[in-house]
């Protein structure tokens, strides 16, 4: 399944309800035990965060100028020396490659659904059927997909290269020539998404009025106009949430990269989350503080694109 | 607008089945490939040019799968459960708690704590794994199945979405139930979240399935202890040991779908309802 | 520290969520097990007398059909000392998980007994001043390893002193689909021996079918950074200074040398002319090619030829040869590469170690080495165990398997064949990886590449010879 982080998406529909606080006044009850059991109340969920998320930012900024003894515990400050290690055109390369791969997943992850969903509203025969089916992949977890696709491409055993050497194509080095692997692993995150984005875009359809739908379907480029101009505005909702967390999965991704490539062909896919797991626990690396600097690289990123989507998309984005 | 007629002509028909009969046939061929793979002799799929269909079908690949000791699949399915069910827990208790506080109790600093909880939602995950886990092996807790949740356990989007829903609350009924002297537990346990279903249902499927799905933090976990493999770990911990036979690695696979493809297939309509609570509204 | 006041935190939230709802379990965390005595002296078997039975922890890493192999070992260890000590074994994924599972448990004070390491972690678990040397032990015993093969225990001897149990050793081997020889009018008794050989070989193996697709390459192999150490052995050449970090700690991994430049020249000019796949350092893809006939040639190690000749099995049959050399004129061997078990002596009492010596001794021994070596393909580190009838009967059944042990015995032990040892050894091998995907897979001038890689592992080397002080 390809369900994005819960930390960091939310369904559309929700910022652009915020009412004033409902304050309940109730005269006589003692304010102190109020504010008291208020504190009670607050204190698992702020721990939680407190502990896990937002205190280990601090230690994430203290790891990342240290430096680690051979069981990987921080010893010594480096000072900087971890920062500077970003600057290099090495990590340049690293952050291209997930801006990258964040496009190819995301422009196809949302146009295919779409390009899926839309006839889908048909009242024809078997599109439930069809619905069913083309929600499949959702079930796939990252590395369930990973490996089936492994197993679809892997030059001794691919049916994918043997059904395109019938029809006269040599199939390239899917995950080993440089030039295919980003393709290819952006392509199996592709087909993971999918699922999920069908059933997103198809809830959306499914409020749109049935005669605007036949009016947009209806013969070719008028109708593709239609389609773009009256029906994509009134699923802007869906869409919007369907790119949010087709980003965010993409940006987040390390399961497609580690399985297939680890990061090949010579670093031809390593991406800024891999980097991090690279560094930190893959191949004995145990290099905590580089790893923590590189995570707060991906902190701003994340804030940055959070900000793009919310302060940007959704003004265009008309909620009903 | 003039209406046209109501059922597409006999050639955009004829389209649309082609179109969707093609992506069809791409897009479920690995899913195919999953399900069937693991009935062929595990000689079939190691073949110029593959065997895909014909031959003798067997199950022994996936008895096999089952039943192999390395990478057993019987506890990844529990550590699974145990996962999804715990951070789904959490998630609501702190989350209702913590959403009640900010709503309907004269909390200080009510406003500034709302935003810290909204500021966690766009902290990536990834970015501060790394002080985690090595919290988490400090605390000498990595051979318990605990070490799998114990990060996940709070959630500032289900508190976000939560406070969204109780707003929306009727006051009156809150009203009425302080006139019927109702304290502030019954009022929440027996009035308020009943009344907030929709939302606790998102909040339910989101996190159930988030941590089903997580894949980096028990990479990290399941890595010095395999008995905490949860199945996303336990396919990739198979690949590396069934990597000789496809046709095992693709049962095994199959068997560690079977959940989510029940899900897909027939709690379709109810996951669609729980995803997009709060988009349809 | 730090992590005190997470942890004050944490319990703080516990208690209040439990306060709050009575719906929370209890989290109790285990604090580490407790220690004593000086970590490398090796206790005497009478400490094992009337103190019951000792439990202990092994991890390994050993997967499928030899995973099971060990289980069968470790019951028969566990019937022979019934009451006295018992064996648990814990499977811990792969090598490198296993490694890094121990640094965690370094840690966090809750180590095993027996750690079975890999031959690139030698460096890390003496740095680690967590062990106990084996040699210790034989001392203690007034024995010694002469019946281990002396290039086997070569790898793990550091100033002639044992320092763990090798176990399950393979070396690499040149496979042929031999089936495809004969096809191709080649004689598989007769395989090639160096590089211009295997391209030889290749021209005449690769098929193609009537649109120009090949259907069979003359040669394929896994980019594996262990593949160019074992190149590297059989030119007698050291991998890296100081007498291959045998003399002192190693500061460069020796990569861009000119055998290693014509290496890459050749695999790249093999793939160029398609003659063999692209394929990435992954060596499970690469067997998958080899057993479903798409590559007529490959290497790989001693252990996978139970699994090949049974994926093969009724498609076509498989020979051996000696891993090829660069040059005619390299004279050097193969390392033995796999892993070995360690006794681990930190926070271990003297029963403990004791305990987890006699599992080590009795994993070493003939007979288990026999049924190990039958049940596995691994070799053999005892030399009497290659002369059980056991093991004369699997090795006659399988003739691919003579080669390997003509190989070994026609390999001079040198601080070359010794293989290289390296505190940064798992990351050098990486490094070596990147080297030949760049060269071979991106194009890139294999002398740039190789040198780009041995610049890179610089500062690891530093930092890892810096942070053990030495």
């Amino acid at each position: 399944m390809t369900a994005p982080t819960l930390t960091s998406a939310k369904p559309p529909g929700l910022a652009s309800t915020n009412k004033t606080d409902v304050r309940p006044a109730r005269p006589g009850a003692p304010r102190l035990r109020e504010a008291a059991l208020a504190l009670l109340f607050l204190v698992p969920g702020l721990a939680g965060l407190g502990v896990f998320v937002i205190f280990p930012l601090f230690q994430a900024v203290y790891l990342s100028t240290r430096g680690n003894d051979i069981l990987g515990n921080p010893t010594r400050s480096v000072g900087l020396r971890h920062f500077e290690e970003l600057f290099t055109p090495a990590f340049g390369h690293v952050l291209w490659q997930t801006a990258v791969f964040t496009v190819l997943v995301v422009v196809p992850g949302v146009l295919l659904p779409l390009a899926i969903a839309a006839p889908l509203t048909q009242r024809l025969p078997g599109m439930r059927i069809f619905r069913t089916a083309f929600a499949l992949p959702f079930a796939y977890s990252v590395s369930a997909a990973s490996v089936v696709w492994l197993i679809m491409l892997n030059p001794g055993v691919s049916p994918v290269n043997w059904l395109l050497g019938l029809v006269g194509i040599e199939a390239p080095g899917w995950t080993t020539d440089p030039s295919w692997a980003m393709f290819t692993v952006a392509g199996v995150t592709v087909w993971m998404v999918s699922g999920f984005n069908l059933l997103v875009l198809s809830a959306g359809l499914a409020g749109v009025d049935e005669e605007v739908l036949e009016a947009a379907r209806l013969d070719g480029a008028a109708g593709l106009r239609q389609f773009v101009s009256i029906v994509l505005p009134m699923i802007s909702p869906s869409l919007f949430f369907a790119v949010v967390t087709t980003t965010l999965t993409a940006l987040q991704a390390l399961g497609q990269v580690q399985i297939m490539t680890d990061g090949g062909p010579n670093g031809h896919t390593r991406t800024l989350v891999y980097s991090i797991f690279d560094n930190a626990f893959h191949n004995n690396n145990s290099n905590f503080g580089l790893a923590s600097a590189q995570g707060l690289v991906l902190l701003v990123v994340g804030v940055l694109i959070a900000a793009i989507q919310f302060g940007v998309l959704e003004r265009r984005v008309h909620y009903r | 607008m003039s209406r046209r007629a109501t059922r597409p002509g006999v050639a955009p028909t004829v389209l649309t089945y082609l179109w969707l009969a093609v992506a069809a046939v791409v897009l479920l061929f690995p899913v195919l490939l999953t399900v069937l793979g693991g009935f062929l002799p595990s000689n079939a799929l190691l073949h110029q040019p593959p065997q895909l269909f014909g031959g003798h079908w067997t199950v022994r690949n996936y008895l096999d799968a089952w039943r192999q000791p390395v990478v057993p699949l019987a506890p990844a399915f529990l550590n699974s459960l145990f996962v999804g069910l715990t951070i789904m827990v959490g998630h609501l208790v702190t989350s209702c708690l913590a959403a009640y506080a900010l709503v309907f109790l004269r909390t200080p600093l009510r406003r500034p704590l709302f935003w810290v909880f909204l500021a966690t939602i766009i902290i990536p995950y990834e970015s501060i794994v790394v002080p985690n886990a090595l919290f988490i092996r400090s605390l000498g807790v990595n051979d318990n199945r605990l070490a799998l949740v114990l990060p996940f356990l709070a959630s500032g989007f289900g508190v976000f979405l939560l406070r969204q829903a109780f707003l929306q609350f009727p006051r009156e009924l809150r009203e009425a139930a302080v006139i019927d002297g109702c304290g502030h537990l019954r009022f929440l346990f027996t009035i308020l979240l009943p009344g907030s279903r929709p939302a606790l249902t998102a909040i339910a499927v989101w996190s159930f399935l988030q941590g089903w799905n997580m894949y980096f933090w028990p990479l990290i976990i399941s890595s010095s202890n395999n008995s905490l493999n949860t199945l996303q770990t336990a396919v990739f911990a198979l690949k590396d040991n069934e990597g000789g036979s496809p046709a095992v690695l693709l049962a095994g696979i199959t068997i560690t779908l079977v959940p989510t493809l029940l899900l897909v297939i027939f709690g379709q309509r109810w996951l669609v309802r729980g995803f997009t609570a709060g988009a349809v509204k | 520290m730090r992590t005190t006041l997470r942890r004050t935190v944490l319990g703080l939230s516990l208690a209040a969520l439990a306060a709050t709802t009575a719906a929370c379990g209890s989290a109790t965390a285990n604090s580490g097990g407790s220690g004593s005595g000086a970590t490398d002296a090796a206790p005497a078997a009478s400490v094992l007398d009337g103190k019951g039975e000792v439990s202990i922890d092994f991890w390994h890493a050993m997967t499928g059909k030899n995973g099971e192999a060990l289980q069968n070992l470790a019951d028969q260890f566990n019937a022979k000392n019934k009451g006295r000590i018992k064996v648990n074994l814990q499977f811990k994924n792969t090598y490198d998980d296993t490694l890094s599972a121990y640094k965690a448990a370094l840690n966090s004070g809750q180590a095993p007994d027996v750690v079975q390491v890999y031959d690139i972690g030698t460096r890390f678990m003496i740095d680690s001043k967590s062990i106990v040397p084996v040699q210790s032990f034989l001392d203690t015993d007034k024995t010694n390893a002469a019946d281990i093969q002396p290039n086997i225990a070569g790898y793990y001897s550091v100033d002639n002193k044992l320092y763990s149990m090798p176990f399950n050793t393979s070396m690499p081997l040149l496979y042929l689909n031999k089936t495809a020889f004969e096809k191709a009018g080649l004689d598989p008794a007769h395989p090639p021996k160096t590089l211009d050989e295997i391209t030889d070989a290749a021209r005449k193996l690769t098929v193609k079918d009537a649109s120009g697709t090949v259907t069979q390459y003359g040669f394929g192999a896994a980019l594996y950074g262990w593949f160019l150490e074992q190149w590297t052995a059989v030119g007698n050449q050291e991998y890296c200074d100081q007498g291959n970090g045998r003399d002192a700690r190693g500061t460069t991994v020796k990569l861009a040398t000119d055998d290693h430049v014509k290496l890459l020249q050749w695999w790249k000019k093999l793939v160029d002319e398609g003659l063999a796949p692209k394929l990435d350092s992954n060596t499970t893809t690469a067997d998958n090619t080899f057993t479903s006939g798409k590559v007529a040639m490959t290497l790989e190690s001693t252990g996978s030829l139970s699994g090949f000749l049974k994926s093969a099995e009724g498609k076509f049959e498989i020979a051996t040869g000696n891993y090829p050399k660069i040059n005619a004129s390299d004279n050097g061997g193969p390392i033995i590469g796999g892993a070995s078990l360690w006794v681990v002596g930190k926070g271990k009492d003297d029963q403990h170690k004791r305990a987890a010596w006699e599992f080590v001794k009795f994993l070493s021994e003939k007979d288990s080495q026999a049924t190990w070596h039958t049940s596995t393909g691994y070799f053999p580190i005892s030399k009497s165990a290659l002369d059980t009838d056991v093991d004369k009967q699997w090795v006659a059944q399988r003739p691919q398997f003579q080669t390997a042990i003509t190989q070994l015995q026609g390999t001079a032990l040198t601080k070359a064949t010794q293989g290289c040892l390296l505190g940064a050894m798992p990351q050098a091998r990486k490094a070596a990886e990147q080297a030949m995907q760049a060269a071979v897979l991106s194009g890139t001038d294999p002398k740039t590449a190789l040198q780009q890689q041995e610049q890179a592992m610089a500062g690891p080397i530093k930092d890892y010879n810096a942070s053990v002080g030495g």
